[in-house]
């Protein structure tokens, strides 16, 4: 029976020091360990089954690379940037020119405008019935019942409503994402100090003064808890509408990859869509720590809590 | 009362491993030592932070110690190896911590019937004891009652009578009656020296408290600031049974107070 | 003031909180209402191929069931729903006292686990495909895949945060190893596996519906794509209202499980996931 020293948890990640630099090769080495099965894989069992790591690879560069370039050419000029494309793509003779951006642009635009359209007035609504805790009672039941319904299983009805287009998934989107950040921004009104409201009445705030300093820098954790959560969801929505039926984005691709049996095509979108959700996630962490600069970390937080 | 002590520490010492931004390691315990007989009711006085948590830890089998060793019955125990540690050495050593530690899931009496439980000694005549106990403490009739709708008091008088119930040779206690207001105190003091009475097991009692010490102990050892050290021991004359409420009145007290202040600074 | 007024104000003096209970209960049923009257006013202006008539949704509702073939599709879709979940919970929760064994491991590839919650698992529904065949063993990995990221990341979480002070405790009363992973380490997470389960289960029969979406010839989801391939609206209708009542019901019968089984806890912890 083993035990350690008397803390309050189990303690599992690595002390500083020898420790992390261990912890770091460890990593290391399942990173290696994993691609190498996946090697591995691709040369016995061939290329159907896990698709090639090196068909991944080069799709993905040249699809960058060209994507680059076709973006230089409309910024600079065609001329001698097409000659210089056909040059470098002659070898590999794929006519592709930046596939893979383009309708990576189209997923990213669905889950975006999406998103806007359904966080917005999500966040908005709890600050106008702030005052009106009558509604928000009304409502509430409908808006639980709305955050438990599949709303994916929707998309049909968007698709035969909207068709095929860009319109269906942003309606998606936008509604699985309405009713996350309606709540989370709702748990960021109910959790306003009622002590500083009472101070800025004292000083002589208005309502609206009251509303803009005091409630709403105090709700905006709250919202943007929201928008992480959202986020994922978002391209999900996109992805999953786009797979039922679509013809252009990520989700399409990967249908696209799967009917054709290219299985390197499926995993060049999958990577696409994996960087989009971690490009979105990086984004909201960059808003969020700008917009809260003055909170102090996380364990002096929970320190003030107390 | 055997000649032999019960238990016995030597040259104890404890260090902790020096944390990133420190300098060298600080030793919390070292060079202490000390024994105690069967039946003897011990307590220990010493600063906050003078390791005495450590110390009873050490001697559960909880942690490691980096130097010394701790004999109990006259074996060594295996207190230097982090994998051959047997927290309270097969359940000869009860310890009851500062924190009640009961557990939250389970009523008070599944609480206080738990080592019987896991020790596959539960029957009519252990629950009947249990039920005994639990009488004593004035618990009767929160049987059902889980931890958070007791109070503080109510708590710790569980978690007491929990390390009671399987009546382990050796009780450690660990600043128990530290957080509770002075009336319960006074009350659990009582409570426990009655209990004591009936069944004269070894207790090894901490805390910061002198006047508590005094009352309850037969000996009292006090304790020097890290690294720490027996920095003195005074034999308790006040005779048994002690009265809790008067025993700043006795005779016997002041004296024994003004020299174990003295040490304790 | 007229007597109404007055009438008014001396009853809202008496039990404001009662009258606040009402106009709530009366607004909702209103606005239920409301809800109801714009779907029927939608469906006669939009037309049939765009919004079904509720009455029809009704009718066909009720025709569906009596015949079995609702019955057939919602037994279809909850049966691999339970499947799927039943085999995700396993994991989700066998893998971390699995893990608790293993911290070098754990420690290992952990960021790996943590990187695969960013892939969207329904995007590996066509691979899922290539690879196990169109029946109902790709959906079987989605549901699957889906209900284990929530549990484990739970259980993960409420096993490192287990009072290492009660099973300190534990072990100086004499509990074995086997106790205390049964006694205090289990007992200390089922909050967390709870509330992940709070979580995981609807989206067991979501994900099961949009698996049907994309492969398979039953079930609540093919229901509505096949309906909506066919345009035949009521039956996309009927599908999406189906399985809205199902999850719903399956949600308040979960608040009801986990309300009766925290009477030993002192706060309603309710966990965001």
């Amino acid at each position: 029976m083993a035990a350690q020293s008397s803390d309050a948890a189990v303690e599992l990640r690595p002390t500083p020091g020898r420790g992390a630099l261990r912890s770091r090769m460890d990593r290391l080495l399942v990173l290696v360990v994993l691609l190498a099965i996946w090697v591995a894989l691709s040369a016995t069992l061939g290329s159907y089954w896990v698709g090639s790591p090196w068909g991944v690879v080069t799709r993905l560069g040249i699809d960058l690379w060209s994507g680059i370039w076709h973006a230089l050419a409309f910024l600079a000029g065609t001329g001698w940037t097409e000659s210089a494309l056909g040059l470098m793509t002659r070898p590999t003779n794929l006519a592709s020119g930046g596939e893979i951006l383009i309708h990576a642009s189209y997923t990213l635009y669905e889950a975006v405008a999406g998103f806007l359209i359904g966080a917005i007035p999500a966040a908005a609504l709890p600050f106008l019935l702030r005052r009106l805790p009558i509604v928000t009672a009304i409502i509430d039941p409908f808006m639980v019942g709305g955050y438990g319904a599949p709303k994916l299983a929707l998309a049909p009805l968007f698709i035969l409503w909207f068709g095929i287009g860009i319109e269906s998934k942003i309606a998606l989107v936008a509604i699985t994402v309405f009713f996350i950040v309606y709540f989370s921004a709702l748990a960021g009104i109910r959790a306003l100090d009622a002590k500083l409201v009472q101070m800025a009445q004292v000083a002589g705030a208005s309502e609206r003064a009251v509303a803009r300093h005091i409630v709403f820098p105090g709700a905006v954790p709250y919202i943007f808890t929201g928008f992480r959560i959202a986020m994922p969801y978002s391209i999900g929505g996109a992805v999953i509408a786009e797979l039922i039926s679509a013809n252009r984005g990520l989700g399409y691709l990967i249908q696209l990859g799967a009917m054709n049996f290219d299985t390197t095509g499926v995993f060049v979108a999958l990577v696409a869509v994996t960087c989009i959700v971690f490009v979105g996630n990086w984004s909201v962490d960059i808003v969020e720590r700008w917009l809260l600069r003055w909170r102090p970390p996380a364990d002096a937080r929970a320190e003030l809590k107390s | 009362m055997t000649a032999e002590p019960l238990l016995e520490v030597r040259d104890l010492g404890k260090r902790f491993a020096a944390r990133a931004g420190r300098d060298a390691p600080a030793w919390v315990i070292q060079g202490l030592s000390f024994a105690v007989s069967d039946g003897e009711f011990l307590t220990i006085i010493g600063p906050s932070g003078s390791g005495k948590t450590t110390l009873l830890n050490m001697i559960a089998q909880i942690d490691t110690a980096s130097s010394g060793t701790v004999r109990f019955q006259s074996e060594a125990a295996p207190i230097n190896d982090a994998k051959s540690l047997n927290p309270g050495l097969s359940c000869k050593i009860g310890y009851v911590t500062q924190e009640d530690n009961l557990l939250p899931w389970r009523t008070t009496l599944q609480n206080v019937l738990f080592p019987l439980r896991v020790q596959g000694r539960l029957n009519d005549k252990t629950r009947a004891h249990a039920e005994t106990l639990i009488k004593a403490v004035g618990l009767a009739g929160f049987e059902s009652h889980y931890p958070h709708e007791l109070s503080g008091g109510m708590r710790k008088r569980a978690s007491l009578i929990r390390t009671l119930v399987y009546d382990p040779p050796v009780i450690l206690m660990d600043e128990p009656f530290g957080a509770l207001d002075a009336q319960t105190r006074v009350q659990l003091q009582e409570d426990l020296l009655r209990l004591w009475e009936l069944g004269r097991k070894t207790i090894i009692f901490v805390t910061h408290d002198i006047a508590e010490a005094i009352a309850l102990g037969d000996r009292t050892l006090v304790l020097s600031r890290a690294p720490a050290q027996v920095a003195g021991e005074h034999v308790i004359t006040i005779a048994r049974p002690r009265d809790i409420r008067g025993i700043m009145g006795h005779p016997e007290f002041g004296m024994l107070y003004q020299s174990i202040r003295a040490q304790v600074q | 003031m007229s007597t109404t007024e007055s009438a008014l104000d001396l009853a809202a003096e008496a039990s404001p909180i009662k009258w606040r209970q009402y106009a709530v209960t009366i607004g909702r049923i209103a606005l239920a209402l409301a809800l109801l009257a714009a779907w029927k006013i939608g469906a006669d202006r939009a037309g049939p191929i765009y919004v079904a008539d509720p009455v029809k949704v009704a009718q066909r509702i009720v025709e569906d069931l009596s015949s079995g073939a609702l019955l057939r599709h919602i037994y279809v879709t909850l049966r691999l729903a339970g499947i799927g979940f039943a085999i995700g919970c396993f994991f989700g929760v066998a893998l971390p006292f699995v893990l608790r064994r293993l911290p070098r491991l754990t420690n290992a590839i952990e960021p790996y686990i943590m990187a695969s919650v960013g892939v969207p698992k329904y995007a590996l529904v066509p691979l899922f495909i290539l690879w196990v065949g169109i029946d109902d063993a790709p959906k079987l990995w989605l549901v699957g895949l889906l209900v284990f990221y929530p549990v484990f990341i739970a259980v993960f979480a409420g096993i490192r945060t287990v009072d290492r002070r009660l099973i300190n405790m534990a072990r100086v009363a004499g509990a074995g190893e086997a106790t205390i992973s049964r006694e205090v380490v289990w007992n200390s997470l089922l909050p967390f596996f709870f509330a992940s389960l709070k979580i995981a289960l609807p989206r067991a029969i979501s994900a099961t519906i949009i698996g049907e979406f994309l492969v398979g010839n039953e079930g609540l989801g093919y229901l509505i794509e096949n309906s909506r391939q066919n345009f035949d609206t009521t039956g996309v209708f009927v599908g999406i209202v189906v399985s809205t009542a199902i999850v719903l019901l399956i949600n308040a019968i979960l608040v009801w499980l986990d309300r009766r089984h925290s009477a030993w806890r002192p706060t309603d912890r309710d966990m965001q996931l």
